[in-house]
């Protein structure tokens, strides 16, 4: 045991080094890092320093419009006079929980399934397979779509507002947990083949044979010895899911299902914000640069990650 | 080979079964129903309409009905829409969304063959960094956003193309221009990745130490490796095809089915989401089928039992 | 490429891109017009048209989208006036009104006919009407047609009653205050065996289940559950009353349609075990209202046994109707929010008329009076619709509806083909099939995208038709319509299809641009039945708080709204309305200023919410109200764009005005539907709604009745009389007053928060002439013509009602000139009802 972990570390200490040999990575690592911060921290710094919030709507009818850019304003405002800054703010802040959390979701369930059907191999993998086939043939956006509109609003389920309640949303917000679940649930297929592949690979090596020798459960053999091997390349596939579950929210919020009022995502945004691109650009351009910047660098960083951690998964 | 075709086939329906059973329970636990709007309804009214579309029936009558429906594979008509049957709806429509996503696949794939193969050929120069940063570009871009500037600078500045509308070939232009950026980028990504890979292996050295010319080794034995990443995505990318119209029809009104499906589950039209829904799922499952028989005749390594 | 190159590279394209869009738009709005704006060479007009439309068939869709489509394809006995929507002569030449305002008789022209040549007579009138009205056709919109009499007994599948003797019951008798009851006075045109039968006194129909009425009810199983339920359930009589009358399904749809009624029906059919459990039902119905037992009817006769009846339900409504006036003093005394709650909880809802004549029948049936009661289903030829002959129609109602002939251009009430539709039953709408009566006939239909009528040189005004052919475009994506319409590709759009943000571009297009006043509002319900907002004080405080002029400028489309019909469309009402509400302000000692304060008052807004009992104090430079009990309250829409904004409007208001942060809660439209139905929101919900016809009652029909359409739960008798009293009313300015009278009534109790009265927002090229902005954005498209010459295109649309237009004007005259020549040539007495037109 004691040698398995120096060697880990010194894996990971190579796949950091390759990591910084890759300039693309590096640049994608600093903005998600930067962008992340200030996602978070931005509303807090506006609205102590500057009294601006991102639901402030301002009291006098006729500033309720949209304002090109200013010193007050560095974004604008929209077309009820909020500051366009303090809601992408904000909404980063709903993308980048929409894109991890249900990254999170799909790792849950595609690695505790990949590495079941692995583990066990035989017919229980090939039926575990089939089924990860099968659900591969569902046109995936239309569940998800009939997913929200059935269960969005009101008729959302308790243990989804009580969720988003114990995490300081409040009630308002458990569309947006329905959407992570949502998403997560659809975007675990990947995960669990490539899980499965790896632990296929891994089950027959020594450290295992030697935990089955000494009784360690099933149970503890998987979750705790065979799962923190391939977790290289979750990470990797981790990050390719953000970016995808990201963009996929925003297609959602096209359609007006996605993230409702009065909570908005870069998304929702930028789908406003094409509307209205003719007459005020602004409300395209920046929640747009915004998002594409940090999809491009979640990209940048996937790609560097995969190269550096696990050259030989080439495939999507 | 031909036991896993007949297998695979066998399984589809099953699967097609149970996919439209799901989501009949999610429409019918989705609050209000295809009749309600802003006038109130005078019970009358909606006794006779219940019992025109048979909603007075015990719920396992009314699931058991369903059921006989799409084993005829006849939805019966839409609840919106009275004067169109289910399967005419589909007839009619489905033919804009293929235009679309067929030109759009094919357009991808000449734009995502070539600049990924270019940029697998000149590795780590300029013209690699420039095509895969342009990928990635059209990978973070949702397509939303894509359409209405293409309609902005070719309709409305230059007044080159139409806006909107289906028609002719000027009209497919924009619309195909936009479904396709998506694809072309990953398509474009793949293929490098997957030529680098089969650039390093052994049959590859083999074939230049054998005196082969650089084009024979590059278009004859390279090409054909590279590609197979590229074919297994020709089944997810058609499924992210069928959602990737929805918004292109929307934005250019196209009358294609996806935007037609997302109608009818806001319309609640019962007969018209499991119809679209159940024909989808045998479309994209033939396709999957299709892929997979297709990795074989690419790739000799791969067998089927 | 560099690290930083590719941030900046991607800053850069976008800098690009934002200066070709802003060059790109100063560049056209320095141009006269919005877009491209080129007359088509073909005599076509290209015209969006809304969303999808539903059917083709003129009596199944409810939506303008349809209506617009369907008014080009279909001629009805009237047409809308392309700028008034008055109703103006289309297939009817010339109509006569009944002096008491219940019968209608219309006079076709000879030579109108179908679009494949057959003569349109009254007899097509009567199919296209019975066949409206059938049970079978499930027709969305057959309320329309409820006024005429026995129509909605025929569509509700229900039966008329015969007593012992073989007579049928009169409905008089039964519900002494529900009107209608009297023989139709006057009649006009030839008498007929027809016309004795429907002139006679209203007979009683009870809806019966006609179409489970040949099962036993030993078979059905939909019955079992209810007995069961029942039991248990009816512990409290108030609460069985409230959901037989508000509820839509479960128990009360069993109770309704089928207990209540099939009961009676069952009379007939039912074999002796189903007759006993359904006297066991009833037992356990009447025990548990323990109103019965006491009282035998046995040996009287029906209409004796009804009057003792009504007799017992009235004095139990009026024992409620005190418990509940003096729970209300306790309330207005109450001192604390939780006493209050808990003492409106108390209040119980007085029974109901509706009920009534289920008991009775109920109670009869049980007594065993009327055990072998005969029914008899109403039928289609039952209807008050004749064909006199030919060419002559009478139409006769169940009671005065002065508005009846403005819902007659409707496309519910528009012509259809006979042996198209027998031949090819529910196909006959396809392009090969269809036969069309309007002065368009369909080439082209490919859903989702086009829809193409040709003129119709088979109409009887083909003459009058200007345009060769009109494309509609099925689209409801604003941005793309625009898109289409700045390259030229439409020439029109619909209604609201101006984008929000657009619109201070748009609105520039002075010759383009139109918003006009519209048939529809938009309010604010207030739950009465719940706390808080059960407190008229605080609707009052609410509604008051709310600057309108704000909220207009901020929609930038809208007009304000402080009363509930629309404003500036109706202007006969609105002047009834100016001169009833002074007299009534002087009855109630209001002063006019304080009158004209209530569209926006903060100070007495915080007033009346002290007085209510939560006081406003001052909280540094704003306002707080810290007992008012703020999660009872909330604001619910259905999720929209505009609605958003208004809400998030009305939340700002509050707030700075009352110091009360009101929740905001939307929902996705179907879900919210239901939600505001059953009046089950808290506090406020967000409504709107679109006139019928061009007459105030339209509007006040939501509060008639309990329960009604209002979605508040308010209710008056009071008011209920009023428009009773107001429909009998022959005089159109005297009937306007009376209406007046009733909408003062119900403001005064505020139910409801009007917000604004809708305006058209749309645009049209310049060159599309006689398009006008009417109050329902419906155009009769025979008066329309695309103009070559652009020095005659229309400038300034802004005034464009008020501007006459040659051609539309002769083309008016001449339509009008036979019901004018008709009322000319008729004897003085029996004029005023017909004087319409004007």
């Amino acid at each position: 045991m004691q040698e398995e972990i120096i060697k880990g570390t010194s894996l990971w200490q190579d796949a950091w080094k390759r990591l910084l040999k890759n300039k693309l990575a590096v640049f994608g690592l600093i903005i998600v890092v930067l962008m992340t911060l200030t996602v978070f921290i931005g509303p807090i710094l506006l609205e102590n320093f500057a009294k601006i919030t991102a639901d402030g709507v301002p009291r006098d009818s006729a500033l309720l419009k949209s304002f090109a850019p200013s010193q007050r304003h560095w974004m604008g405002t929209d077309d009820l006079g909020r500051d366009q800054f303090a809601r992408v703010l904000q909404g980063g802040r709903i993308s980048l929980m929409v894109g991890i959390i249900s990254t999170i979701v799909s790792l849950l369930v595609g690695v505790s399934y990949g590495a079941i059907a692995g583990y066990f191999g035989g017919r229980l993998d090939n039926f575990m397979m089939r089924v990860v086939d099968g659900i591969y043939s569902i046109p995936y956006i239309l569940v998800v779509i009939v997913l929200l509109s059935v269960f969005g609003g009101p008729n959302t389920p308790g243990w989804i507002k009580s969720l988003s309640v114990t995490f300081g949303g409040g009630e308002g917000m458990s569309q947006i947990f329905l959407l992570f679940f949502a998403l997560g649930l659809v975007s675990w297929l990947t995960m669990a083949r490539v899980v499965r592949g790896q632990i296929l690979s891994l089950k027959n090596q020594e450290f295992v044979l030697a935990a089955k020798a000494t009784g360690v459960s099933t149970f503890r053999i998987i979750f705790r010895h065979l799962v923190p091997n391939v977790l290289g390349v979750v990470i990797v596939y981790a990050t390719l899911t953000i970016p995808s579950v990201m963009l996929t929210e925003a297609f959602l919020s096209f359609l007006g299902i996605g993230v409702q009022a009065p909570y908005a995502s870069w998304g929702s945004l930028v789908a406003d914000g094409i509307k209205n691109i003719s007459i005020y650009p602004w409300q395209l351009i920046f929640p747009g640069v915004t998002m594409a910047l940090t999809l491009f660098s979640l990209n940048f960083l996937g790609d560097g990650l995969r190269d550096a951690i696990d050259p030989q998964t080439r495939k999507f | 080979m031909f036991s896993f075709i007949i297998r695979r086939l066998l399984i589809i329906f099953p699967m097609v079964l149970l996919v439209v059973s799901v989501t009949w329970g999610l429409i019918r636990m989705a609050p209000g129903n295809f009749y309600s709007g802003e006038k109130k309804l005078p019970a009358a009214i909606e006794e006779n309409i219940k019992e025109k579309y048979g909603l007075n029936e015990p719920i396992y009558m009314q699931y058991l009905i369903m059921m006989g429906n799409v084993l005829r594979l006849d939805f019966g008509v839409s609840l919106k829409y009275t004067d169109r049957p289910v399967n005419q709806i589909i007839r009619d429509h489905f033919p804009y969304s293929a235009t679309l996503g067929i030109f759009a696949y094919l357009l991808a794939l000449v734009i995502g063959l070539s600049a990924g193969f270019i940029a697998a050929l000149k590795q780590n120069t300029a013209a690699d960094y420039a095509s895969m940063s342009l990928a990635m570009l059209g990978q973070s871009v949702p397509n939303f956003v894509v359409g209405p500037i293409l309609v902005i600078v070719f309709s409305l500045w230059l007044y080159i193309f139409p806006p909107a509308r289906a028609g002719g070939f000027m009209n497919y232009v924009l619309p195909v221009i936009t479904l396709s950026a998506i694809y072309a980028a990953y398509i474009a990504r793949l293929t490098r990745a997957g030529m680098l890979e089969v650039l390093r292996s052994d049959y590859i050295r083999t074939a230049r130490a054998k005196g082969l010319d650089e084009k024979t080794v590059l278009f004859r034995h390279a090409l054909k490796g590279g590609l197979i990443p590229v074919v297994s995505f020709t089944g997810p990318a058609l499924a992210a095809l069928l959602a990737g119209t929805v918004v292109v029809e929307r934005v250019f009104a196209i009358p294609g089915l996806g935007n037609i499906f997302i109608q009818s589950v806001l319309n609640r039209d019962e007969p018209l989401i499991l119809g679209i829904v159940a024909f989808l799922s045998i479309l994209i499952m033939a396709f999957n089928l299709i892929v997979d028989i297709s990795y074989a005749f690419l790739d000799p390594r791969i067998r089927y039992e | 490429m560099t690290r930083s190159s590719f941030g900046q590279a991607r800053v850069s394209v976008a800098l690009i891109i934002l200066s070709l869009f802003v060059s790109s738009c100063t560049s056209s709005a320095n141009g006269r017009f919005y877009g491209k704006t080129e007359v088509p060479k073909a005599n076509v007009l290209k015209y969006v048209s809304g969303s999808e439309p539903e059917s083709l068939d003129p009596q199944v869709p409810t939506g303008q989208p349809e209506a617009r489509i369907l008014m080009a394809m279909y001629d009805g006995l009237l047409e809308y006036h392309p700028k008034t929507m008055e109703p103006i002569p289309a297939i009817a030449e010339s109509w006569e009104t009944s002096s008491d305002g219940t019968e209608y008789v219309f006079n076709l022209r000879k030579n109108a006919k179908f679009s494949n040549g057959d003569p349109i007579t009254a007899k097509d009138f009567v199919y296209t009407l019975r066949r409206a009205m059938s049970p079978e056709l499930a027709a969305q919109n057959a309320y329309l047609a409820y006024y005429i009499k026995y129509s909605e007994a025929y569509n509700g599948g229900k039966m008329f009653v015969q007593d012992e003797k073989g007579n049928f019951l009169i409905k008089k008798d039964f519900d002494p205050e529900s009107g209608g009851g009297e023989a139709s006075a006057s009649t006009i045109g030839a008498d007929s065996g027809f016309h004795q039968f429907i002139k006679a006194p209203e007979r009683l129909t009870v809806a019966s289940d006609t179409f489970t009425l040949a099962k036993t009810l030993e078979g059905d199983d939909k019955l079992k559950p209810f007995f069961k339920i029942k039991a248990s359930e009816l512990k409290d009589s108030s609460a069985f009353v409230s959901q037989v009358n508000n509820g839509t399904d479960g128990v009360s749809r069993l109770l309704q349609a089928k207990l209540g009624n099939a009961l009676t029906g069952c009379a007939a059919t039912c074999d002796e075990t189903a007759k006993q459990n359904l006297i066991d039902g009833l037992n356990k119905i009447l025990a548990e209202e323990s109103l019965n037992s006491a009282e035998n009817t046995e040996g009287l006769t029906l209409s004796e046994a009804a009057k003792k009846l009504i007799g017992k339900f009235e004095a139990e409504n009026k024992k409620i109707a005190d418990a509940n006036q003096k729970l209300d003093q306790e309330i207005a005394a109450a001192e604390t929010a939780e006493d209050k709650e808990a003492k409106t909880k108390k209040k119980k809802k007085p029974l109901t008329k509706f009920f009534y004549t289920n008991r009775v029948l109920l109670e009869g049936y049980y007594s065993g009076s009327f055990a072998k009661m005969p029914l008899v289903t109403v039928k289609g030829e039952d209807m008050g619709v004749e064909a006199i002959d030919d060419y002559t129609l009478r139409i006769t109602l169940y009671q005065p509806a002065p508005f009846f002939l403005g819902l007659l251009p409707h496309q519910f009430f528009r012509v259809v083909h006979q042996r198209t539709i027998e031949t090819h039953k529910e196909n006959w709408v396809k392009p090969q099939n269809i036969v069309t009566s309007g002065a368009f006939k369909l080439v082209v239909n490919k859903p989702y995208d086009q829809l193409v009528v040709e003129k119709d040189p088979n109409n009887w005004d083909a003459s009058n038709v200007k345009l060769d052919r009109i494309e509609f475009y099925p689209l409801d994506e604003q941005t793309t319509m625009m898109n289409l319409y700045k390259a030229n590709e439409v020439h029109a759009t619909y209604n609201h299809t101006t984008p929000a943000a657009w619109n201070e571009v748009v609105r520039e297009f002075k010759d383009e641009y139109l918003n006009h006043p519209e048939v529809a509002n938009e309010y604010y319900c207030f739950n009465v039945k719940k706390f808080p907002t059960d407190n008229p004080k605080i609707r009052q405080a609410f509604a008051l708080a709310i600057d309108r002029d704000g909220l207009s400028k901020f929609r930038k489309t809208t007009k304000p709204l402080f009363n509930f019909v629309p404003e500036g469309i109706l202007t006969k009402y609105d002047e009834a309305r100016t001169k009833i509400f002074a007299e009534e302000l002087k009855a109630n000692k209001i002063s006019a200023e304080d009158w004209g304060k209530r569209m926006f008052d903060a100070e007495q807004a915080r007033r009346i919410l002290t007085e209510a009992g939560y006081p406003v104090v001052k909280d540094g430079d704003s306002w707080s109200c810290p007992t008012f009990p703020v999660d009872k309250v909330s604001v619910t829409y259905n999720t929209s764009e505009s609605n958003k904004a208004t809400a998030e409007f009305m939340q700002s208001q509050w707030k700075q005005n009352l110091g009360i942060t009101v929740p905001l809660k939307n929902m996705e439209w179907k879900t919210f539907l239901p939600v505001r139905k059953v009046v089950d929101y808290q506090g406020l919900a967000r409504s709107g709604w679109v006139g019928d016809y061009m007459d105030p009652y339209t509007f006040l029909n939501l509060f008639y009745r309990d329960p009604n359409d209002s979605s508040t739960g308010w209710h008056d008798p009071k008011f209920d009389k009023m428009l009773d009293e107001a429909n009998k009313e022959i005089d159109p300015q005297k009937r306007f007053e009376i209406l007046a009278r009733a909408e003062f009534l119900m403001l005064q109790n505020q139910p409801v928060l009007p917000l604004q009265t809708q305006a058209t927002n749309w645009i049209k090229k310049p060159f599309v002439k006689g398009m006008y902005p009417n109050p329902g954005t419906l155009h009769a498209w025979k008066f329309i013509y695309l103009e070559r010459d652009p020095s005659k295109w229309d400038t300034q649309v802004e005034n464009l009602m008020k501007v006459n237009d040659a051609a539309v004007d002769e083309q008016l005259k001449q339509l009008e000139a036979s019901q004018k020549a008709f009322e000319a040539n008729k004897p003085a007495a029996s004029k005023p009802a017909a004087a319409k037109l004007d």
